[in-house]
């Protein structure tokens, strides 16, 4: 098992490409300058790695290697701003699905009661609504409540699909876990001490998944927050980052700040990635 | 006195049940969620039900049945309901392939593993609005790597795959490309659970490579693909984002998912009563699909 074989190494470089290929085009676009993306033929590599586009973006002129100035984009406010926010509702979201969807995913995966099977039915009906279908009613009951363009808003809303998703997910996991419920009743725990004190020890790995799922699921959200939130104090990085497509059409600017909101997923994934590792839901081989 | 006290509040304290415990704490949040879908899901219902006019002032007509009857006569939606299934096919199989292969190869020990996971799992941490913009630069003939190769070789095509012709596989390809770590990582996680002493087994058997898999592998992998192929397939056929950013349900029609043609009748026409309607077929066919896979496969796996 442990030989390693060309037939690995090969099949291992061929994911590698694939994973990486479309990200490597924009890092590509990202260091290009205006007039080379818009040569054609395009080339594979930018002639020059000019970092003007990272700096642009965040609201800086850059100074070329031939004198040149590239002038700060006009758009630098509202991406701070949806950096800034993307980070609030992502926290609050990943926060808020942990605390809720642990304790419900235990519940569905360990114990038996009444109308179980129901309430997990409902649960999974909420994942197969399709967002474009609940859009103008959320958006309705929204100019009602005063929730448009607001934060808690936002993050309502992504709560209602995180969290039916990650129970689906983390149910399997926890029938997996080991039957101690018996042993701590008979030490005189109660449930509530069983589940926090013992069981969530052990679910360690279930929980950074669950993290995992929910933050990328809020950072990336971007249908609602378009209609929601954009234009508003409220936006989030994706809907400032549309901006870019109506109002100032410059790719490398567009690429360089897809880039960049790549990379908070990434160190999330990076450093829960081994408890990825470690999310079964399947019965395991005896 | 102050010793009995506790002992005394201890033997009053009555144990919960199962159900009350899981009433107790499942029960708050499935009410709350019931409630936040219930209610778009109502307000739909009674926008289906109605003819809506903006212009001339803001009205509603009770039309009863009606909406629901000019979808089922529209060409236009049977179309996009063949888009819709031929994406979902294309991205679930190539979603599910993919996972199993990311599965099957970070499943081997090699240095630096923790880096290899981490670019593999790279495309999950793009939005599906940069993975739209990402895949639309890549797949047109003016900007595209297949022309930039060629040009790199000398030649003069210009390969375009946003076409009429190719465009739902390209996007069924962009759209596995984001979906396929998560599940990848799941195989990955069931993969560790089956224990060496299986392979070392199969050795003595001398299976070929290829029984190997088929006999000692994919057995306990079974119930996570059944999983991930209802979880791909809902997500494939409720996917927006990426249409909508990568080929606007273009060229012509020829992308127009049920989805995004949701979108165009309820956003752009402003026909929302039909727009309603349509979105009760979509989600009919969303539990309709997964429903099938449960009573096909799934119900075959004992553990649900």
């Amino acid at each position: 098992m442990t030989k390693r074989r060309p037939n690995f190494v090969i099949a291992m470089t061929v994911l590698i490409i694939w994973s990486l290929l479309p990200i490597l085009w924009f890092v590509r676009m990202a260091f290009m300058n205006h007039a080379e993306i818009a040569n054609f033929p395009p080339h594979i590599f930018p002639s020059s790695f000019n970092l003007s586009s990272f700096v642009n973006i965040f609201g800086y002129d850059y100074k070329l290697a031939d004198g040149s100035i590239s002038a700060a984009s006009g758009q630098a406010g509202q991406i701070e701003l949806g950096l800034q926010n993307s980070i609030i509702v992502s926290a609050a979201v990943t926060l808020i699905t942990i605390i809720i969807v642990v304790p419900l995913a235990y519940v569905f995966a360990r114990l038996d009661f009444r109308f179980k099977n129901v309430l997990l039915n409902a649960v999974l009906l909420a994942v197969a609504i399709p967002p474009v279908s609940t859009l103008i009613p959320f958006y309705t009951l929204y100019v009602q409540l005063g929730l448009v363009g607001t934060l808690p808003g936002l993050i309502i809303i992504d709560l209602t699909t995180t969290v039916p998703f990650v129970t689906w997910m983390l149910i399997g996991y926890f029938r997996n876990l080991p039957p101690i419920e018996r042993l701590a009743r008979i030490d005189g725990f109660s449930r509530l001490h069983t589940l926090l004190f013992l069981i969530l020890p052990l679910a360690r790995s279930g929980v950074a998944v669950s993290a995992i799922i929910a933050f990328l699921f809020a950072w990336n959200e971007f249908t609602f927050a378009l209609v929601l939130v954009n234009g508003t104090p409220a936006t989030t990085l994706p809907a400032a980052i549309s901006g870019f497509l109506g109002q100032d059409p410059n790719p490398a600017q567009l690429a360089a700040c897809i880039l960049i909101t790549i990379i908070p997923p990434a160190l999330v994934a990076f450093f829960l990635q081994r408890h990825l590792a470690e999310m079964n839901i399947a019965d395991p081989v005896r | 006195m102050a010793t009995i006290a506790p002992q005394k509040a201890k033997a009053r304290r009555r144990e919960l049940t199962d159900g009350q415990f899981a009433l107790m704490i499942g029960l708050p949040v499935i009410l709350l969620l019931i409630v936040i879908v219930a209610y778009p899901l109502a307000y739909s219902a009674w926008m289906a039900f109605h003819r809506i006019l903006f212009f001339g002032g803001y009205r509603t007509k009770f039309v009863g049945f009606k909406n629901f009857a000019t979808v089922l006569n529209d060409p236009e939606f049977w179309w996009c309901t063949w888009v819709t299934i031929r994406f979902t096919v294309e991205s679930v199989i190539l979603t599910m392939l993919l996972g199993l292969a990311i599965g099957l190869l970070l499943n081997r020990p090699t240095r630096f593993g923790g880096v290899w996971r981490t670019l593999v799992f790279l495309p999950w941490c793009v939005s599906l609005y940069g993975a739209g913009l990402m895949f639309a630069y890549l797949a047109r003939g003016q900007t595209g790597l297949p022309t930039a190769i060629l040009a790199h070789l000398g030649m003069q095509n210009v390969p375009d795959f946003m076409t009429t012709r190719t465009i739902v596989e390209v996007l069924a390809i962009g759209s596995s490309w984001t979906m396929a770590p998560l599940v990848g990582f799941f195989v990955l996680a069931n993969l560790k659970t089956i224990p060496k002493r299986l392979y070392d087994l199969a050795a003595i058997d001398q299976l070929t490579p290829l029984e190997t898999f088929w006999n000692v592998t994919l057995p306990p992998l079974r119930f996570t693909l059944f999983v991930f192929t209802s979880i791909a397939t809902v997500l494939s056929m409720k996917l927006f984002d990426l249409i909508f950013v990568l080929s606007a349900g273009g060229p012509g029609d020829a992308s127009s998912t049920l989805t995004y043609q949701l979108y165009k009748v309820s956003f752009i026409n402003l026909n929302l009563g039909y727009g309603a309607a349509m979105s009760f077929f979509l989600l009919l066919f969303i539990i309709g699909l997964t429903m099938s896979l449960y009573l096909i496969w799934g119900r075959r796996e004992k553990q649900i």
